[in-house]
C-alpha cells in the first residue's frame, strides 16, 4: 500500500496543517507556495494567517466565519484538483558576508569538524547559491536549502546567549542568517553587513520563499564600509 | 500631555491585539496576553475596544499623571491606591495632573490593563501599536517601560461621562486553579492513549520561568520509548509542545511561528486568554473536547460578553 502523498490535520480549533509525505525539495517548496496563494485567494476575510514551511503548509482562520470539518473537508477536495501554477518571479539576491576571525566566532571548529580549512569552508559555502523554502524562527529568519553536505555539524548542545544580527551560521545541514540578535544553537561563520529585518524600508524582508541566495566573501573593510550606508 | 514612569513595574508594555497576516515573515502576533481583559478596559472608557493599552505584569509600576483624564483598570488584582486613597478595578478612575498611581501587592491574577480615555501615541507597526518583547519591535522605543520613560499621548478632547458598567459576572477575579479546554494539534495522534490520558489525569504547576513566549509546566515529566518523528509546522497559539525533557510548554503571543516539538494538544480559542492570567505556581489542568464543542464553547462566550463585540 502506498502512503498518502498528504495529510490534513486539526492544529487547535482554529488553524490546520497540511502535512506532506514527500521530501524536501524545490518543487515541494513550488507547491507549497502555489497552495498557498489559492488558499488565500478562496478563504478572503477568514484567513488571519498562512505560514509555509519545508513539509507543510498551515493555515489560521477565523472560527466563526468558518468551521474546521468543513475548511478540512474544502481543502482535501482543493488538494484532488490539479494546482494552478503561480508565476513567481524568483529573485537570486547576493548577501555580502564578511567570514574574517571577528564575525566568525565558530569558524575554525566549524572547519575542525567538517575535517577542511578555513579557506575550504569559505569557499565551498560561498560558491553556491540557495533556495528560499520559507521565513520563521525570527522576523526574516530564511530558511535556506542547498546546504552542502561537507558542511553539515551538529547544533551546538548549549546555545549561545546572544547572536548578533546578521550572523551567518551553519546548523545541522542549513545554514541561515540571524535577522536579529538572539539567542541561537548554530555555529557563527561570518556576518553580513545587510539589514535583514528592515521596519524603515517599503520591504522590510530581503527575500520570499523561491527566491535564492548567494554569498559572496568581502573583506573587514567592505563590511565596515556597507554597513556604514544603513546607520 | 504624558504619562511619567516612577517606577516601571516588572514588564510594562504597550499592546493591543496584536498583528495578524505575518507569520510567515517569522513575526509572531503579540497584542495583550487576556485580551478579554483589555476590551473590558478599553469598552468601560467607551473607546473602540482595539485601543492600545498599558499591559502591567506581575510587578505593576508607579505612574505620575502628568495632565488630566480618566482610566480604568482590569484584568489581574493588585491593591491600587491614586495618592493615598485606595481605587479599585472597573471602575472609572478620573485622574489630575500630579496624581500618582501606585500599584501595589498583587492579589490574584498576573496581568492588568490600564486603558486611558485619551490615545497613547505610539506609531504603528505592521497595523498594530503591540510591542514584540522578545524581537524589540511597535509599541513604546520596542521594549518595556524603564524608569524615568514618559509616554505620550494623542491630544484629544475626551470628557469623562461615562455610563458602561460591567455585568456582575464579568468582574470575577482569577482563582489560580484553571481546567484549559483542549482540542487536538497536529501530533496528537503520535502520543499513544496512555500518555494523552496521563496528560489530562495529572495537575501540573506553571514555573517562574513563563514569559509571552510560552508558559511553561513543571510535575510531570512526559516519558518516551524513542523520541517523536515530526514535521515542523506553523505553532498556533495556545499549542501545548512537549518538549525533550518531558515537560509541557504552552506557546504564546510572543512564541515562535514556526515549532519543531510535537504538540499533544492544543489551548480552545475561548480559554486563550486564561494564559495570560497564569503565574507561578498556579495549578492547571487539560481537558480534551472535540472542534465542535470548542466552536459551542467560544460561541457562548461571545454571547455573555456580546457587549464587548464591535
Amino acid at each position: 500500500m502506498s502512503k498518502s502523498k498528504y495529510q490534513v490535520v486539526p492544529n487547535g480549533d482554529s488553524a490546520i496543517t497540511i502535512i506532506f509525505n514527500d521530501d524536501i525539495s524545490e518543487s515541494l517548496t513550488k507547491k507549497i507556495i502555489n497552495l498557498s496563494s489559492t488558499i488565500k485567494q478562496s478563504l478572503g476575510d477568514a484567513l488571519t494567517d498562512i505560514i509555509p514551511a519545508y513539509q507543510s503548509l498551515t493555515i489560521f482562520f477565523k472560527n466563526e466565519i468558518i468551521q474546521l470539518e468543513k475548511l478540512i473537508n474544502d481543502i482535501e477536495s482543493l488538494l484532488h484538483l490539479p494546482l494552478t501554477e503561480v508565476s513567481y518571479q524568483s529573485k537570486t539576491i547576493t548577501i555580502p558576508v564578511c567570514y574574517e576571525t571577528e564575525y566568525s566566532p565558530d569558524l575554525i571548529k566549524l572547519a575542525e569538524h567538517c575535517k577542511l580549512t578555513v579557506e575550504e569552508v569559505i569557499s565551498v559555502h560561498s560558491q553556491q547559491c540557495y533556495l528560499v523554502h520559507m521565513l520563521g524562527f525570527l522576523p526574516g529568519f530564511l530558511y535556506l536549502g542547498g546546504l552542502s553536505s561537507s558542511l553539515s555539524c551538529p547544533r551546538k548542545s548549549t546555545p549561545a546567549i546572544s547572536i548578533p544580527a546578521g550572523s551567518v551560521a551553519i546548523g545541522g545541514n542549513q545554514t541561515g542568517i540571524y535577522p536579529v540578535s538572539s539567542p541561537g544553537g548554530w555555529h557563527i561563520i561570518g556576518r553580513t553587513p545587510l539589514n535583514l529585518f528592515n521596519l524603515e524600508s517599503e520591504s522590510p524582508f530581503v527575500a520570499n520563499p523561491l527566491d535564492k541566495i548567494c554569498f559572496s566573501a568581502i573583506s573587514k573593510a567592505e563590511f565596515l564600509e556597507i554597513e556604514k550606508r544603513f546607520i | 500631555m504624558s504619562l511619567y514612569f516612577i517606577k516601571p513595574g516588572l514588564q510594562t508594555s504597550i499592546q493591543d491585539f496584536g498583528r495578524t497576516g505575518q507569520m510567515h515573515n517569522g513575526i509572531s502576533k503579540s497584542g495583550s496576553m487576556d485580551p478579554i481583559a483589555m476590551k473590558m478596559a478599553n469598552w468601560l472608557l467607551s473607546k473602540p475596544l482595539e485601543s492600545a493599552v498599558i499591559e502591567v505584569t506581575l510587578i505593576g509600576p508607579q505612574i505620575k499623571f502628568e495632565n488630566d483624564m480618566c482610566i480604568v483598570i482590569t484584568g489581574a488584582k493588585f491593591e491600587l491606591c491614586l495618592n493615598d486613597n485606595p481605587i479599585f478595578n472597573n471602575t472609572i478612575i478620573k485622574v489630575s495632573a500630579g496624581d500618582i498611581l501606585n500599584f501595589g501587592k498583587l492579589l490574584n491574577g498576573a496581568r492588568a490593563y490600564i486603558s486611558t480615555s485619551i490615545d497613547i501615541d505610539v506609531p504603528k507597526v505592521f497595523d498594530s501599536y503591540s510591542t514584540h518583547l522578545t524581537v524589540n519591535f511597535g509599541g513604546f522605543n520596542g521594549r518595556a517601560l524603564k524608569q524615568g520613560d514618559r509616554l505620550a499621548f494623542n491630544l484629544t478632547n475626551q470628557k469623562c461621562i461615562y455610563t458602561n458598567k460591567l455585568p456582575n459576572y464579568a468582574g470575577n477575579g482569577y482563582s489560580g486553579r484553571y481546567i484549559l479546554r483542549c482540542t487536538a494539534s497536529v501530533e496528537t495522534d503520535l502520543f499513544t492513549q496512555i500518555q494523552k490520558n496521563n496528560f489530562s489525569s495529572r495537575k501540573y504547576t506553571v514555573t517562574a520561568t513563563s514569559n509571552r513566549m510560552g508558559i511553561r509546566l513543571k510535575e510531570f515529566a512526559m516519558e518516551f520509548e524513542q523520541p517523536l518523528d515530526i514535521i515542523s509546522s506553523g505553532l498556533m497559539q495556545g499549542s501545548i509542545q512537549i518538549t525533550p525533557s518531558g515537560l509541557p510548554i504552552i506557546s504564546s503571543v510572543d512564541g515562535q511561528t514556526i515549532g519543531g516539538y510535537p504538540r499533544i494538544a492544543n489551548v480552545i480559542t475561548a480559554d486563550l486568554a486564561i494564559l495570560g492570567q497564569l503565574k507561578a505556581n498556579d495549578k492547571v489542568s487539560f481537558i480534551f473536547i472535540s472542534a465542535k464543542d470548542a466552536n459551542q464553547v467560544l460561541k457562548k462566550q461571545r454571547q455573555l460578553l456580546s457587549f464587548l463585540s464591535n
